[in-house]
């Protein structure tokens, strides 16, 4: 049995239109595969990453830096997936 | 697809106050164009372009021309058109056939009807009535409601909670249009939707049986039809499963060749099924008034980030 785990970690809003509705949905989708707790925020203030509507109130616009924070069993297969949707700037452009 | 003339019989006899004068055993004819005719010319005895395939009528025009002929004459010239081998001849305005046309339509076979509707009006009724005969039909599995104006199929596995949900809507003031099984049928590009003639206004509730929703409810919880708006699907809830979060991309289905607003909604213990499909039917009314609330959301948000990105 593995153990629970913490992830703290930042990343980089690099797309275009930031974290509007359509970034949004596509972290809670892949948030809500896991079993694990994530949080996204910024300056402290964090919401949910399986909540959308708390998504669109951090105010993700590019150049944002957003602090992760991921809790539970399965955070590494979680960040590794959260980090492909950063990094790939959620597939727009 | 063919239309015979039992058909029209069936569902003109009221509408069309249409009745068979002479005919029983002939009424399996086919009509094969879905339109009528007045056989003016003909009757004067120029077939050129004469629309033979056609429902032939016989308003005041062509009575009071008729009458002004010789019985010979008059007989010479009904003859011309039935041995066109038209599929039926229909007389307007309540007239007696005359005894040269009832004696030509045995001696031809043709059927012979008789409506008590001006012919005008006669014309354009029985045009409608030949298009909603020969309209593409389809049964769906799906109990169908009216919801403010808007016409909700909802579909989904047996024992999900069709009629459940169907229920809380009808206690809410909405309209039930047909339990489980709904006729569809393809009307100018829309698709309009009512029950089974048997069933119609019942509907099957577990545990309870099969009842009777006007006597329940009174007879503004049923609707006899309604426009079919939209398909709220009903399924379980899955963690995974790739539903809609924000509302920006809308799927549709396509029933009949027409594409209908498609919703998959998850049903999970706690949720108010009712209220759900309530807010979806309200907020598809809302778009189709020019507001799409997920869209001028994002656009908000969007400009906003924008504004932001410029300033850093």
């Amino acid at each position: 049995m593995t153990e629970e785990k913490t992830i703290l970690c930042e990343f980089k809003v690099l797309n275009k239109y930031g974290i509007h509705a359509r970034p949004a949905a596509l972290l809670v989708k892949t948030a809500g595969k896991f079993s694990c707790d994530i949080f996204i925020g910024q300056k402290g203030a964090e919401v949910s990453a399986k909540s959308i509507m708390g998504l669109l109130t951090i105010e993700g616009h590019q150049g944002t830096r957003l602090s992760v924070r991921i809790v539970g069993l399965d955070a590494e297969e979680a960040l590794a997936e959260i980090a492909e949707l950063f990094e790939n700037k959620f597939f727009e452009e | 697809m063919a239309i015979t003339l039992k058909e029209l019989l069936e569902s003109g006899a009221e509408r069309l106050s249409l009745e068979l004068v002479w005919g029983e055993g002939r009424l399996d004819r086919t009509i094969e164009e879905k339109a009528l005719n007045r056989p003016g010319l003909a009757l004067t005895g120029f077939f050129q372009y004469f629309a033979q395939r056609r429902l032939q009528v016989l308003g005041l025009a062509e009575f009071t021309y008729l009458k002004s002929l010789s019985s010979e004459e008059r007989e010479a010239r009904l003859r011309g058109i039935l041995d066109k081998n038209v599929p039926a001849i229909i007389i307007s305005r309540n007239r007696n056939p005359l005894p040269e046309l009832q004696m030509l339509a045995e001696e031809y076979g043709t059927p012979l009807f008789r409506s008590t509707m001006i012919t005008s009006h006669f014309i354009n009724e029985c045009t409608l009535v030949l298009e909603e005969l020969s309209a593409p039909r389809d049964r769906v599995q799906g109990t169908m409601l009216e919801i403010m104006g808007i016409g909700v199929l909802l579909q989904g596995k047996a024992g999900i909670g069709k009629s459940e949900t169907a229920l809380s809507l009808i206690g809410r003031g909405y309209s039930l249009v047909a339990d489980d099984v709904t006729e569809v049928v393809r009307t100018g590009g829309r698709v309009m939707a009512f029950a089974h003639e048997l069933t119609r206004y019942h509907m099957e509730i577990r545990g309870v049986g099969i009842v009777h929703v006007p006597s329940l409810f009174g007879v503004s919880a049923i609707r006899r039809d309604a426009m079919l708006d939209m398909v709220i699907n009903l399924h379980p809830y899955t963690n995974d499963a790739d539903e809609e979060r924000t509302g920006l991309q809308p799927t549709e289905i396509e029933i009949l060749g027409i594409k209908i607003p498609y919703f998959a909604l998850p049903v999970s213990s706690g949720r108010d099924m009712a209220n759900i499909v309530e807010a979806a039917a309200l907020n598809y009314k809302l778009k189709l008034l020019g507001h799409d609330a997920a869209k001028e959301l994002d656009e908000k948000l969007i400009g906003n980030f924008l504004r932001k990105t410029v300033k850093l």
